[in-house]
């Protein structure tokens, strides 16, 4: 439709969109950026500092244990969640009653709230109470007893299957839907051809929906750096940092010990690593497609 | 194919499905623990961890809905996640009508613009929207959960809809401007219904998230009688550590309505998470 006869209409329509979209989201990262350069409170006035905040997250070994941390995330979804749903998702992409159970029960923790997912596995781990020791008593592993999130050098592993269990059905389904949508003839000819089962899927199926593997492969990017309810409710960072996160550290900057001056500039830090991140996946899984 | 190979073939296959079946126990196990356990009395819990209750406590579930004031957070969460479900769809619609069905200057920059948010992460608004939110004094008030849920879901919400909007065939709105019918109209009357099956995926997509936000509310919300349903849930498991039955019993109420929601739209839902697959 042309422009000169709706142009009222066209700015009015967006407007609103437009305006809560930039206040709450654009300008409160920009003004972090800003706010990075303070010393501040959040009482009284703040003092301009320049880069010294920046500077003192870059020496700050609870930033680089953060930042590991974020990374043994992001590593455990993107080697962990999306091989295991690439695997169902070919088991179980076609539709009988078995089929469609599974990928619900997959699925269903999608729907619950990270704050009881967190404390399902707080019970899980639990040392004495929880069912995980339980199990490995009643197996006759004694040994293999451990204070699964106090015990600062595995708790942060322990925080990966809870992580992994609750996002696997989101990458189930994307990779399902994009499973579907090849048509039938590329299966034919691979079964002319003689392939079948593992060959058909590294040589037909993986290539055809590369595409979508990159898509899955920015959501854990992005959605691992997010991660901040299931650290916040299970450790709450600890103990002594040792699963401490790039947002909790944040979280506990600025409103614990009320830096937030210090907290925006950790904020941008995130902003930027998250970009930077996401920037050099799409190019590296943009060359390996091409080949 | 000899029959040897056969043989092998379907051994393998039934070893395949035994893993799967085995994967879906795991999976589905924690969620069947919640429940039961939720049932328990705490000598119970301690002392048969993957048994059924040895009586079933129903009690368990009205004394967290009344010692928790679960009743309160419920009606908390019901009215921040209506509120910016309504608003994020009218806004959302609107403005996907427009970058959809409209030609004009500036429309990539402006889709762009909107699809960037997908990437950026929930955290790093974390203070300064804080701070901003307490110099308009909209910090312990619904407007606080509102305005930033209805924020972030703009980006799913617009990308989903103008992708559903874009494959309606140009027609539609010839045939309505010959009867007369304006772009108001166009929008309330045509479009709007149209578009229903891509709405009901934004509804289930930004109601889940608004439902299940933890981080916003913890941040924004100091006061008792705004809190929202996992912010009441995580601070009542500080508060009474002990009574396990309670604090589950808790746990359960609070993920009913989107168990349900997930049970009776579970297509949909798969759908939307599907469509809405480029948010994070």
């Amino acid at each position: 439709m042309n422009l000169r006869s709706h142009r009222n209409f066209i700015v009015l329509a967006l407007l609103p969109a437009l305006l809560i979209y930039a206040l709450f989201v654009f300008v409160p990262v920009i003004w972090s950026a800003y706010y990075g350069f303070f010393n501040w409170s959040g009482i009284g006035e703040a003092k301009f500092i320049g880069i010294k905040n920046y500077i003192e997250i870059m020496q700050d070994p609870v930033f680089w244990r953060s930042l590991k941390n974020n990374f043994i995330f992001v590593l455990a979804a993107v080697f962990g969640q999306v091989p295991i749903a690439l695997v169902l998702a070919v088991l179980l992409h076609k539709s009988n009653m078995l089929q469609r159970f599974l990928r619900s029960a997959i699925f269903l923790p999608m729907v619950l709230s990270t704050v009881v997912i967190g404390m399902i596995w707080q019970y899980i781990y639990h040392p004495q109470i929880g069912i995980l020791n339980f199990l490995l008593e009643s197996l006759g592993l004694e040994s293999w007893k451990l204070q699964w999130l106090s015990d600062n050098k595995i708790a942060i592993y322990s925080l990966l299957p809870p992580l992994i269990w609750s996002f696997v059905g989101l990458y189930l389904i994307i990779f399902i839907s994009a499973l579907q949508n090849i048509p039938g003839e590329v299966h034919d000819a691979a079964k002319i051809d003689g392939a079948s089962g593992l060959r058909k899927l590294v040589s037909i199926s993986i290539p055809m929906i590369w595409g979508t593997i990159q898509v899955a492969i920015i959501l854990c990017i992005s959605g691992s750096l997010k991660s901040f309810d299931l650290v916040y409710i299970m450790t709450k960072g600890g103990p002594a940092h040792a699963t401490e996160l790039l947002a909790t550290y944040m979280y506990n900057s600025t409103f614990t010990s009320y830096r937030y001056g210090f907290g925006s500039a950790i904020s941008t830090t995130i902003v930027v690593i998250s970009l930077l991140l996401i920037g050099t996946s799409q190019w590296l899984t943009s060359r390996r497609g091409k080949k | 194919m000899s029959s040897a190979m056969l043989g092998i073939r379907k051994g393998r296959s039934s070893i395949f499905w035994a893993l799967l079946i085995a994967y879906g126990i795991v999976t589905i196990y924690p969620f069947f623990w919640l429940i039961i356990s939720a049932f328990k009395t705490n000598e119970d819990f301690y002392n048969r961890p993957f048994g059924l209750p040895m009586n079933w406590q129903w009690e368990n579930f009205t004394r967290a809905w009344e010692s928790a004031k679960l009743g309160t957070a419920f009606m908390n969460s019901l009215i921040v996640s209506l509120g910016s479900l309504v608003v994020t769809l009218f806004i959302a619609a609107l403005a996907s009508f427009v970058l959809a069905r409209f030609e004009f200057r500036r429309k990539g920059m402006i889709m762009a613009f909107f699809v960037v948010g997908m990437l950026i992460p929930i955290h790093s608004t974390l203070v300064p929207l804080f701070i901003l939110l307490k110099q308009i004094k909209l910090l312990n008030t619904y407007w606080a959960l509102i305005l930033p849920y209805t924020a972030f879901a703009l980006p799913t919400a617009i990308f989903v809809l103008s992708a559903y909007l874009m494959s309606i065939p140009k027609d539609i709105e010839e045939a309505s401007f010959i009867d007369g019918t304006g772009v108001w109209g166009l929008f309330l009357k045509v479009i709007l219904p149209m578009s229903l099956p891509a709405l009901a995926t934004v509804t289930i997509l930004s109601f889940l998230h608004s439902w299940n936000d933890f981080s916003f509310a913890l941040v924004f919300i100091s006061k008792t009688s705004l809190k929202t349903l996992p912010l009441g849930i995580a601070n009542f498991a500080d508060g009474y550590q002990t009574d396990y039955g309670l604090t589950l019993a808790g746990m359960t109420i609070s993920v009913i309505p989107t168990v349900i929601m997930y049970l009776i739209f579970q297509e949909q839902v798969m759908k939307g998470m599907t469509a809405g697959a480029v948010k994070g």
